[in-house]
């Protein structure tokens, strides 16, 4: 009784500055957990449960651009060179030239169509760089929209890049009016996709897609197994709520090293004085104590979630005890 | 449960002993885990055999179990998002339905079907649904061609102001008839790999640039679409202005049509894509304009693909067989029939049996 009244006292005083250090536990945990700083998105899936997926970072796609591009310029030179050969005796360099653009037109698009819909919407780069293309709404991937930002692709980059390496093509002092286009249009595209939250390129905003990266995940085994060594009270399991149980978890979860151990010492320490466990864990029982408290704590807070009375973080006042 | 409540209440005073009271905690997430798990593993190693080697690289039973495996996996996580609170858990389910819905619900025509299905419906559709932008983006370029041949018939001197210079390739008002006539309408074929030149060198004309250039503007709010698309047709006007002068008109047309019909349909067609762009930004109705993009934007993109593959077809015409029919009336008829061809497949392609 007197430390249920303790612990409410401390949440009160807690309350003021709680927002503030919730902010703050939580900027510690991520970077605890190593999350990325990628943005987050919400899609439904047709069955209605909604998924969270990371939106990809420029510079990933930048970087599986860069692949892909490697890989469709050497399987351009692969087929223009015999062409070459065979043609260069009878043609100019003007005619090499446009066979090589067309070529190039040829494969690049239709390797960023195939793969895009032969891998799930992965091409070679992306898939190295675990980057999908997906439909923004949760939806199926079709094949028009494919083919769509792909298409778009060689409007909103290539053509003006390919302009460029032409050279302005000004005559005779008149107004240059791709050269004035090509400026508008490079500085338009560019900005595109830092403008918009999902790091959408002209081509995604068309065809209603985006690019997410897609960490693989393991399923490692539960921490609560096997016997238990030591119990607590239900007022004990009240100090903490799903954020701090699931920090403990992460902690327990990485391998147990030197480093890591002290940092168990000083969790454990701080864990015993915040429930007001008197007696003295001995070093050699410090997983097994916190191995014991995560599981307690666990299955102390997801009775309580189960029966409605969910708690975030241990700076929500727990739910009044029945 | 009931026997963790046991164990919680049992304790007293919050101190026990290490070595006393050893027991196994039941948990209901720990439960509901033991009893899917097994599935959860099965889909993530059909994900991961799809992910990696395709969906042929599973047998026709395992096709089957996916679907079922991946509603399990759903189904699982939002009852795990409601009685679990291990992290590493929810983290991995979440991630498998991601994997496993992108599997289900990823491309699931072959490139080939897809491609087939695009051209013969989804193409044919996104025109049909455009027509009141392509009036639109043909009427700028009647008014362009128009003002062009106008001005130019008045004085040659516009033909300069019109025609890039690389486009005019040395014609002008110091042309004579017959030079129009030997050096351009009548030209020999300069045989295949020359003609594949110039097949090649007519999709990255200028032509092409500005054609592609007046869609992708139409994210611009579709005026420099506009812009484009009468200049296009001033260039146009003011070339016809030059042979009429000479007398040449009828064999000029012949001369333009062969590839022409195709080219300027390819050229509406990108322009008609640019306008419905414009039109979705700025009219966004009761969306906001990044979803009404989305939604209407696939129709545009299809009408710039319409564009693009039309433009290849008038490189052919015009690098392949141009000079190789040297008849005017043939000219004409080919001409013709292609814009007839065009207009049979986009307004009566994939109307019926929609899929």
């Amino acid at each position: 009784m007197t430390m249920e009244r303790e612990t409410s006292a401390q949440i009160s005083q807690a309350e003021d500055s709680a927002a503030a250090a919730r902010l703050a536990a939580q900027e510690r945990a991520a970077r605890l957990f190593q999350e990325t700083r990628r943005q987050k998105r919400q899609i439904v899936t047709p069955e209605g449960v909604p998924v969270t997926v990371e939106v990809a970072d420029y510079g990933e796609r930048l970087a599986a651009f860069m692949i892909d591009f490697v890989i469709w310029t050497l399987l351009t030179l692969a087929i223009y060179i015999p062409v070459l050969s065979l043609i260069g005796r009878v043609g100019g360099s003007l005619i090499a030239i446009s066979i090589a653009l067309f070529l190039g037109f040829l494969i690049r698009n239709l390797y960023f169509i195939y793969f895009e819909l032969a891998w799930q919407g992965a091409t070679p780069g992306k898939r190295i760089m675990g980057l999908r293309v997906i439909e923004r709404n949760g939806g199926p991937l079709l094949a028009s929209a494919v083919i769509a930002r792909n298409l778009t692709r060689e409007v909103e980059m290539f053509l003006p890049l390919g302009i460029l390496l032409a050279g302005g093509r000004s005559a005779n002092g008149m107004i240059d009016w791709s050269t004035l286009f090509i400026a508008i249009w490079l500085l338009f595209f560019a900005a595109l996709p830092v403008t918009n939250r999902d790091r959408m390129r002209g081509g995604d905003l068309i065809a209603g897609t985006m690019v997410i990266s897609m960490p693989r995940r393991a399923l490692l085994s539960d921490l609560v197994e096997g016997a238990m060594q030591f119990t607590f009270t239900p007022q004990q399991l009240q100090a903490y709520g799903a954020f701090e149980l699931q920090v403990l978890e992460e902690l327990l979860r990485r391998p147990h090293q030197a480093d890591s151990m002290q940092v168990l010492d000083e969790v454990c320490d701080k864990i015993r004085r915040k429930i007001g466990w008197t007696a003295p864990v001995p070093r050699r029982d410090v997983v097994a104590f916190l191995h014991d408290f995560y599981a307690a704590e666990r299955a102390h807070l997801e009775r309580e979630q189960l029966y409605g009375k969910a708690r975030p973080d241990k700076y929500t006042q727990p739910a009044a005890n029945a | 449960m009931t026997l963790t409540a046991d164990a919680v209440d049992r304790t007293a005073a919050g101190e026990a002993p290490p070595g006393t009271g050893r027991f196994a905690l039941v948990l209901k997430s720990n439960e509901f885990r033991k009893g899917r798990e097994e599935g959860w593993r099965e889909l993530e190693r059909l994900v991961q055999r799809v992910e990696r080697r395709g969906a042929g690289s599973l047998s026709l039973d395992e096709l089957q179990q996916l679907p079922i495996l991946y509603r399990a996996a759903l189904s699982s996580l939002s009852v795990a998002r409601t009685i679990a609170l291990d992290r590493n858990l929810l983290l991995y389910l979440e991630n498998l339905a991601l994997r496993a819905y992108l599997v289900v619900y990823g491309p699931r025509v072959s490139p080939g079907e897809g491609l087939r299905t695009f051209f013969v419906h989804d193409l044919p559709e996104a025109v049909r649904a455009a027509r009141w932008h392509i009036l639109i983006a043909t009427l700028a370029l009647l008014v362009g061609i128009a003002a062009g041949f106008i001005l130019t018939v008045q004085d040659e001197a516009w033909f300069y102001s019109f025609t890039p210079a690389d486009l005019a390739n040395g014609r002008g008002p110091s042309s004579t008839a017959a030079d129009l006539r030997n050096k351009e309408l009548f030209a020999p074929w300069p045989g295949a790999v020359e003609a594949f030149g110039v097949f090649a060198n007519v999709l990255f004309s200028h032509n092409t640039m500005v054609g592609l250039m007046s869609f992708g503007l139409g994210l611009a709010a579709g005026v420099p679409t506009l812009m484009l698309t009468v200049y296009q047709g001033l260039t146009l006007g003011s070339f016809v202005a030059l042979h009429y002068d000479r007398g040449l008109t009828i064999d000029c047309l012949g001369w333009l049509s062969i590839h022409g019909t195709t080219e300027l349909g390819a050229l509406i067609l990108l322009s008609a894509g640019g306008l419905v762009i414009a039109d979705k930004i700025l009219f966004p109705g009761r969306y906001s304009r990044i979803e009404n993009l989305a939604l209407h934007g696939r129709q545009a993109a299809q009408m710039g693909v319409g564009g693009v593959l039309m433009l290849f077809v008038a490189g052919i015409l015009e690098g392949g067989f141009r000079q190789l029919v040297q008849s005017t009336p043939l000219r004409l008829a080919i001409g013709l029939a292609m814009a007839t061809l065009w207009i049979v497949y986009f307004s009566r392609c994939g109307r019926r049996a929609p899929r």
